[in-house]
């Protein structure tokens, strides 16, 4: 509960952050039955997950719209200011972490019900996916706790998945002359880059943890100069 | 803040343009003031004031009520001076002249450091005489009717007055009264204008026309501006004071405090000070 004066909009700002990190519990459930409907090659659930995106798209409309709002009615300034900045950016990235997993969930249906699959690609695969589910929730925890460590550490864990990124990448390419089973291995390829994205994501999210604690605006990972990013 | 390193700074994306003191400094200052505390009656109303305004800019005091923004903004040009209780300690340095040194002639002060005040106060005289009275009382050479134009144009007033020049300046508008006192104020010609809650009374329209006024004015001349607004201080300052009411010792007398003046930019982004947090974001009236 806000104290002081100004307690209609201070509780109003809080409502909106409420919403917009709830908007990242909604991601890790569309990842989690993306993930199934690739482990059980469940086009139905693929579907579903398709369908769900309007329920993220919908929610980001209605924070967006919301910002807007108080923007132009509370002229927000200084912490308020910033934070109203970062959940722009984090609405942005949930809106995109959807998307990824829509591009996972309509890849499904195109390997079949019963194809020539690796189980190490598999298994990779599930792992990147539960390791980002839990990326995103490391997210939602940082920015809600403010939490510049928890939110510096999503560098470590989205550094694992890059590996088991790279790693499904090396397999594919020697998965042999089959051309199903390498067609397969090139979808899975795409649903592994759709994974790793969303764990971008989430360190994106964490640098706007940064933000709105310090006012500066810091990459965690800088891709033009990767030898000076921290372990 | 915390001292985590958190990786590679993107200097283009910090907030704000990159306006910093720094870019202020090339100008020079107008005031320098140095442990400044203005008292009435022996009780300090505002204590130990450093700061230096910047020429050709504006600078804004914001603060809560009680605070000692105008006490401050009118020791500027020694206003003060007509209160008999009123006791300025500390410098007041006007381009590196202390203007309370003994020698210095306070109406030549309030000549160079013009002043509007919250309420405008035209004369009951026509538009002209209004703004031929300063400059008839301090025998200014030239031409009236062009000293007059001229500073009607510099008010952004003369458009709206040329044809009725004669006519009594308690038939404008408030905010034409206003951009009237500030064209006034710019007849005798200045060198800085400070300003008293000078939108206080004005509706929107007119509130706008007077900060377009005062985003022109700074080309050539230091404004300061005492504002409630936050917004105001927001949209047209180039730096921003803020100030704070502290009950002294025995909590009976309360004194006005600076907190933090920096980049306005800098005020309303990223304050350093918590207080003026709580006060920019209106957490603290």
């Amino acid at each position: 509960m806000a104290t002081g004066v100004r307690v209609q909009y201070q509780e109003e700002l809080a409502r909106l952050e409420e919403r917009a990190l709830d908007g990242l519990d909604l991601v890790a459930a569309q990842l989690e039955r993306a993930i199934e409907a690739v482990e059980q090659r469940d086009s139905e659930l693929a579907e579903l997950v398709v369908a769900n995106d309007d329920v993220l798209d919908g929610r980001y409309l209605e924070i967006h719209q919301s910002i807007l709002t108080l923007l132009a009615t509370q002229a927000p300034v200084a912490t308020d200011l910033r934070l109203i900045s970062a959940l722009l950016h984090v609405m942005k990235n949930m809106e995109r972490m959807g998307d990824q997993c829509v591009n996972v969930a309509k890849l499904i249906p195109l390997v079949g019900h019963d194809p020539p699959a690796d189980e190490r690609i598999l298994r990779d695969i599930s792992t990147m996916g539960a390791r980002v589910k839990t990326q995103v929730a490391q997210a939602k925890r940082a920015f809600a706790a403010r939490d510049l460590e928890l939110a510096r550490d999503l560098v470590r864990e989205d550094d694992v998945v890059d590996d088991l990124n790279k790693e499904i990448f090396h397999i594919a390419i020697e998965i042999g002359d089959d051309h199903d089973r390498r067609e397969w291995a090139m979808t899975m390829i795409l649903v592994a880059r759709a994974i790793e994205r969303i764990g971008d994501n989430s360190v994106d999210i964490g640098e706007q943890v940064a933000f709105v604690v310090t006012g500066l605006f810091r990459e965690f990972q800088d891709a033009s100069r990767p030898a000076e990013r921290l372990a | 803040m915390t001292d985590i390193d958190l990786g590679a700074t993107v200097t283009a994306s910090q907030p704000g343009s990159g306006v910093s003191r720094e870019t202020f400094a090339s100008k020079g200052n107008a005031f320098e003031l140095r442990g400044v505390t203005v008292s009435y009656g022996g009780k300090p109303a505002v204590v130990d004031i450093d700061m230096d305004i910047p020429n050709q800019a504006i600078t804004a005091f914001i603060g809560p009520s009680g605070c000692g923004k105008s006490t401050l903004i009118r020791c500027l040009n020694r206003m003060n001076d007509l209160i008999p209780s009123a006791r300025v300690d500390g410098q007041v340095l006007y381009h590196g002249e202390d203007i309370y040194d003994p020698r210095i002639d306070p109406v030549e002060v309030r000549k160079r450091i013009g002043m509007v005040f919250q309420k405008p106060n035209p004369f009951p005289k026509s538009i002209y005489d209004n703004i031929a009275f300063g400059p008839r009382i301090l025998g200014m050479k030239g031409d009236m009717d062009e000293i007059v134009e001229r500073a009607l144009r510099g008010g952004a007033l003369w458009d709206e007055v040329k044809d009725r020049l004669h006519d009594n300046a308690f038939g404008l508008s408030g905010g034409q009264q206003q951009r009237l006192c500030i064209a006034r104020c710019l007849a005798v010609e200045p060198d800085v204008i400070l300003m008293d809650e000078p939108c206080s009374a004005l509706d929107p329209i007119s509130t706008g026309k007077i900060e377009d006024l005062m985003l022109e004015l700074k080309e050539r001349y230091s404004i300061v501006i005492v504002t409630h607004n936050m917004q105001q201080a927001a949209r047209v300052s180039d730096m921003t004071a803020f100030l704070i009411v502290k009950l002294d010792g025995d909590e009976q007398h309360r004194q006005g405090r600076l907190v933090e003046y920096d980049v306005t930019e800098k005020i309303f982004t990223n304050p350093a000070d918590p207080r003026t947090e709580d006060y920019v974001t209106g957490k603290v009236g």
